[in-house]
C-alpha cells in the first residue's frame, strides 16, 4: 500500500509539472514557469522517495538529497514569487 | 541537526509560497490561486509534521498521503481552472 503512494506521488507530481509548463506555453505567463519548475523538482524529489524506500535496501538512505531536491523546488517557486510576480 | 534544519527550512518556504498565493487569491478572487495557497499550506503543515514524527513510526506512512493530496488538490485546480477558460 506504502509503495502504491510513493509510486502515485511522484506519478501526480509529473502530471503537475507537465500541465503546468504546458500552460506556460500556451499563456507565456511566468508564474506558472516557476510553478512548473517548483513541480519539476518535487517530481525528482518523490522519484528519489521511491527509489529510497522501495528499491534501495534500508542500509542507503536518500533523506539528505531528497529533502534537498524539495528545498530545491520550494526556493525556485519562492524565487518567482518574489521576483516575477507583482 | 541537519534534517531538523532541512525540514524546517523546506515547511517555512511551503508557508511562505502558500501565503503568497493567498495574497494573489484576495487580490484577484481566481479560484486557482486558493488551490496553490490551500495545496502549499499542505505541503508546510507537511514537511513540520514529518519533522516531530520518529523515524520509525508507523504513522509516518500518511505524511505521504497528504503529500498525494496536496499533489491532487493542484491537479484539480488545473482541471478548474481549463474547465472555465474553456466555458468562457
Amino acid at each position: 500500500m506504502a509503495e502504491a503512494v510513493y509510486i502515485l506521488c511522484a506519478l501526480t507530481s509529473i502530471a503537475c509539472a507537465v500541465l503546468l509548463l504546458r500552460a506556460w506555453k500556451r499563456s507565456q505567463s511566468r508564474l506558472l514557469l516557476w510553478s512548473g519548475l517548483c513541480f519539476v523538482g518535487m517530481a525528482v524529489s518523490n522519484t528519489l522517495l521511491f527509489i529510497d524506500l522501495v528499491v534501495l535496501p534500508t542500509t542507503i538512505d536518500l533523506y539528505v538529497p531528497r529533502q534537498l531536491a524539495t528545498l530545491a523546488s520550494a526556493s525556485i517557486l519562492l524565487y518567482g514569487l518574489i521576483w516575477d510576480a507583482s | 541537526m541537519l534534517h531538523s534544519m532541512l525540514s524546517g527550512a523546506v515547511a517555512m518556504a511551503w508557508l511562505a509560497c502558500a501565503l503568497f498565493f493567498l495574497r494573489f487569491w484576495r487580490q484577484s478572487h481566481d479560484r486557482l490561486f486558493a488551490f496553490f495557497a490551500l495545496s502549499f499550506a499542505v505541503l508546510g503543515v507537511n514537511s513540520v509534521v514529518a519533522a516531530l514524527i520518529d523515524a520509525q513510526d508507523e504513522r509516518r506512512y500518511y505524511i505521504y498521503v497528504a503529500r498525494l493530496v496536496a499533489f491532487l488538490i493542484i491537479l484539480y485546480a488545473i482541471w478548474d481552472k481549463n474547465r472555465a477558460s474553456r466555458r468562457g
